[in-house]
C-alpha cells in the first residue's frame, strides 16, 4: 500500500505539489532563518571572545571587579607557572594565551618635538612576535592591518586607522605612551607604529592600540605578569559547554590557593570565568535563543496552519475517493492513518528539499557573508561588518522536524474530517461524482 | 445468505420522524439476481444501505452470512464489506490516477493481499470484461460503459457474496445498459454472487429473476420474473 499511496502522490500533483512546495518553503525559510540569527549570534561571541574574553578568562578577581578602570596593578603574577597549571587543570583542548589590557595617553611628537596632538588609548598587549603565535589568525592580523606590517619588535606599534587619522600618525613614526606602571609608578616609553588595523569596531578603530606582550611588561614594569589568560576552544564546542570546563577548573582552584605562586599578593584570587558570565552577554544570549525558538515556532505553526488547509482542499478533492475507499470496506483509522503515512513522505521530501536550499543559503553565508558596509561597524556593538551564517545539525533539525510533524500534523487534522462522515450516506454521496 | 426480519428504519430531519422503511422482510438467497424498483423515496438506497452494512436498523435485524449486521462494530462492518460485499454506483467511482488494473487490484489490496499473489486474477476479470487493450489506462480514457466494465469487475475480482448496484446503467446509453446488465448477467452465473440491483430503470428489470418494489418505504411486491436470456 506505500507503493500505492506514493504513485498516488506523483501521479495526482494537487497532494503533492502543493504541499511538497509549502514544506519545502516553510522548512527553507525556517533554516535559513535559523543560521543567519546563529551565525549573528555566534559571530558577537566570536568577535567579542577573540577580542576581549576568551571563551574562558582566567583572571584576578580584585582585578575583575574594578577592570573598568584597567588596574593593572592588580594583574596577576607568575605567568609561567600559571600558563603551567591551567594547561595541567585545563580541558586538552582549551589553548591558552595571555593578554595584557593597558592605558594610556598616546602623545604624538610634530618634527620638533613639541606634542602635536595626544589622546587616551586602551590598549592589548598579546602575543605577536612570535609568526606560530595563535594570536595572528585570531585576531585577522593579515587581514586587519590595511596599512603597514606585523611588529618584530617589543617596541613597535599597532593602532587603529581612525586613531591614525585622528592624531595624524603615520607609518614609522615614533609615539610615546605614558600610563602607569604596575607598582603604581609613571610609565613612559616610546613606540614605533608599524602599522594601522581595522577592527570593524568604530570605537576600537578610534582608541585601540596594540603590542607585544613583551613591549607591555617592560614598559609597565610587568615582569612575568599579565592581566588576563583567556581560554579558546576550538568552534566545535558549543558555548553551552563552557560552564561544565570553567567548573572543571574552578574545582582545582582552592587547592592551588593552599600554595600559591610566591609572586602572588596575599589578597590575590583567581576567577574561572565563561564568556557568559561576562559583558552581560548571558541574558542576551538567552534572549537571542527565545527569540530564535520563538520564530521557529511561529514558522512552525504557520506551516501545520497552511498544510491543514492544503490537506483540507485535498480532502474536497478526494471527497469521492475517501467515500469510495469507506465504502470498500477500508476502516476511518486505515484511511486516516494511510493520509498520515502520504503526508509524512510528502514532509520527508519537502524536509529533505528544504533543508538543501535553506541550507545552501546558510552555507554561502557561512562561506561567504554578507558585507554590510559600515552600517554595522558603526552600531559601535561587537560586530563585525560581514554578517555570516552558521549551518548547524541543530539548524537543520529545527527545520526539518517542523517541516515533518507540521505536514503530518495539517493532515491528520484536515483527515479528522473522516470520522464525521456517516457510511450511511456513502451511496447518496457518491452518486454525486 | 441474506435475511431482512421486521426492518424498520427510522430517520431525524429537523424536528420530525421520518419512516424510510416500514417492517420490511425479505430473504435473498445465494446468486440470487434481483432489483429494488420503485421511485425516489420510496426506500431502495436505504435498503442497500442496511444490506451493505452502512446503516443499522431501528427496529428489526438483517442477517448476512452468519452475522447479524445489527450488532457487529463498525471495524467488523468494514470488514464483512472488504471480504463479501461488492459495490457498483451509478457513476462508476473509479479513483482517477489509477489505471484500470490498479482500480480493479484496489480492493485485494485492502483486504492485505499481495499483489503478485492476485496478479493473475486481476488479468482474467479484465479480460471477462473485454478491457484487456485498456489494461493500463486512466479512467479518464474510457468511456461510459467501459467505467463500468471496470467498476464491475472491481466488486466481482474479490469473489463476494453480495454485489449491490445502486442505478448501475442510469449513466448509460441503451447500448451500453444492455451490454452491461448482459454481463452482470453472466458473470451473476460464473461467480454465484448475489446481485441486487436498486433501480428504476425498466431494462434492468427485463434480465433479473425477481423483482422487488418499494413505495413510501412499503414493500409493495415481491415477484419472480422472467429474465431475458442472456
Amino acid at each position: 500500500m506505500i507503493r500505492w499511496a506514493l504513485l498516488g502522490l506523483i501521479r495526482d500533483r494537487t497532494r503533492s505539489l502543493f504541499p511538497f512546495m509549502v514544506v519545502t518553503v516553510g522548512v527553507a525559510l525556517t533554516v535559513a532563518l535559523f543560521g543567519f540569527m546563529d551565525g549573528i549570534g555566534s559571530g558577537i561571541l566570536d568577535l567579542t571572545s577573540k577580542l576581549d574574553t576568551g571563551h574562558l578568562r582566567f583572571v584576578n578577581k580584585p582585578y575583575y571587579e574594578e577592570e573598568h578602570l584597567i588596574p593593572i596593578d592588580r594583574a596577576l603574577a607568575g605567568q609561567k607557572k600559571t600558563h603551567a597549571w591551567l594547561k595541567k587543570n585545563g580541558d586538552p583542548r582549551i589553548t591558552w594565551s595571555p593578554r595584557i589590557r593597558w592605558m594610556a595617553l598616546m602623545d604624538v611628537p610634530d618634527e620638533n618635538g613639541e606634542t602635536k596632538s595626544q589622546t587616551p588609548v586602551t590598549g592589548i598587549a598579546l602575543d605577536l612576535l612570535n609568526p606560530q603565535s595563535p594570536e595572528l589568525e585570531r585576531l585577522d592580523l593579515a587581514n586587519s592591518i590595511i596599512a603597514g606590517r606585523r611588529p618584530n619588535a617589543p617596541k613597535e606599534l599597532l593602532i587603529g586607522y581612525l586613531l591614525a587619522e585622528n592624531l595624524e600618525v603615520n607609518l614609522n613614526d615614533t609615539v610615546t605612551l605614558l600610563g602607569q606602571s604596575f607598582d603604581g609608578g609613571m610609565a613612559m616609553d616610546n613606540y614605533k607604529v608599524v602599522g594601522f588595523v581595522k577592527f570593524g569596531i568604530v570605537a576600537m578603530d578610534q582608541k585601540m592600540a596594540l603590542m607585544d606582550i613583551t613591549g607591555a611588561q617592560h614598559t609597565f614594569y610587568m615582569d612575568d605578569m599579565v592581566t588576563d589568560w583567556l581560554g579558546y576552544l576550538p568552534t566545535s564546542v558549543s558555548y553551552k559547554e563552557y560552564p561544565e570546563l570553567q567548573q572543571t577548573i574552578a574545582e582545582h582552584l582552592p587547592e592551588w590557593m593552599q600554595a600559591p605562586p610566591s609572586s602572588w599578593a596575599s589578597d590575590d584570587e583567581p576567577i574561572v570565568l565563561t564568556i557568559l558570565d561576562q559583558r552581560n552577554l548571558r541574558p542576551m544570549v538567552e534572549k537571542f535563543e527565545l527569540i530564535r525558538k520563538v520564530n521557529v515556532m511561529i514558522f512552525a505553526f504557520l506551516m501545520t496552519l497552511v498544510l491543514w488547509n492544503a490537506g483540507l482542499i485535498n480532502g474536497v478533492h478526494r471527497y469521492g475517493e475517501m467515500g469510495l475507499r469507506l465504502a470498500l470496506g477500508e476502516t476511518h483509522w486505515e484511511l486516516v492513518r494511510r493520509l498520515a503515512v502520504e503526508a509524512f513522505v510528502v514532509g520527508v521530501a519537502g524536509s529533505i528539499a528544504g533543508c538543501l536550499v535553506g541550507g545552501g543559503f546558510v552555507y554561502y553565508l557561512q562561506e561567504v557573508g554578507v558585507d554590510m558596509g559600515d552600517a554595522m561597524a558603526k552600531s559601535g556593538m561587537m560586530l563585525s561588518d560581514v554578517v555570516r551564517g552558521r549551518l548547524s545539525i541543530d539548524g537543520l533539525l529545527w527545520g526539518g522536524l517542523p517541516g515533518i510533524t507540521a505536514s503530518v500534523l495539517g493532515n491528520f487534522i484536515a483527515s479528522l474530517s473522516v470520522f464525521k462522515r456517516s457510511e450511511a450516506s456513502l451511496f447518496r454521496e457518491l452518486e454525486v461524482g | 445468505m441474506l435475511k431482512i426480519d421486521h426492518v424498520s428504519k427510522v430517520y431525524r430531519v429537523g424536528n420530525q420522524d421520518f419512516t424510510a422503511l416500514h417492517d420490511v422482510n425479505l430473504e435473498v438467497p445465494a446468486g440470487a439476481f434481483m432489483s429494488f424498483v420503485g421511485p425516489s423515496g420510496s426506500g431502495k438506497t436505504t435498503l442497500l444501505n442496511l444490506l451493505g452494512g452502512l446503516d443499522k436498523p431501528t427496529e428489526g435485524h438483517v442477517f448476512f452470512r452468519d452475522y447479524c449486521l445489527d450488532d457487529l462494530s463498525r471495524e467488523k462492518l468494514a470488514e464483512i464489506r472488504r471480504q463479501h460485499i461488492g459495490f457498483i454506483f451509478q457513476s462508476y467511482n473509479l479513483l482517477p490516477v489509477y489505471s484500470v488494473y490498479e482500480n480493479i487490484l484496489f480492493p485485494l489490496l485492502l483486504n492485505n493481499e499481495k499483489e503478485s499473489a492476485v496478479r493473475d486474477r486481476v488479468k482474467e476479470i479484465i479480460a471477462q470484461v473485454g478491457l484487456e487493450p485498456e489494461t493500463h489506462k486512466k479512467p479518464s480514457e474510457l468511456s461510459g460503459g467501459q467505467c463500468q466494465r471496470v467498476a464491475i469487475a472491481r466488486a466481482l475480482v474479490k469473489k463476494p457474496d453480495l454485489v449491490l448496484a445502486d442505478e448501475p446503467t442510469a449513466n448509460l446509453d441503451k447500448e451500453n445498459s444492455l451490454m452491461i446488465l448482459d454481463l452482470m448477467q453472466e458473470l451473476n452465473r460464473e461467480y454465484k454472487a448475489a446481485f441486487i440491483f436498486s433501480t428504476h430503470d425498466e431494462k434492468v428489470n427485463r434480465f433479473v429473476n425477481r423483482e422487488v418494489r418499494l413505495e413510501d418505504g412499503y414493500v409493495i411486491s415481491d415477484q419472480a420474473v422472467e429474465s431475458a436470456p442472456a
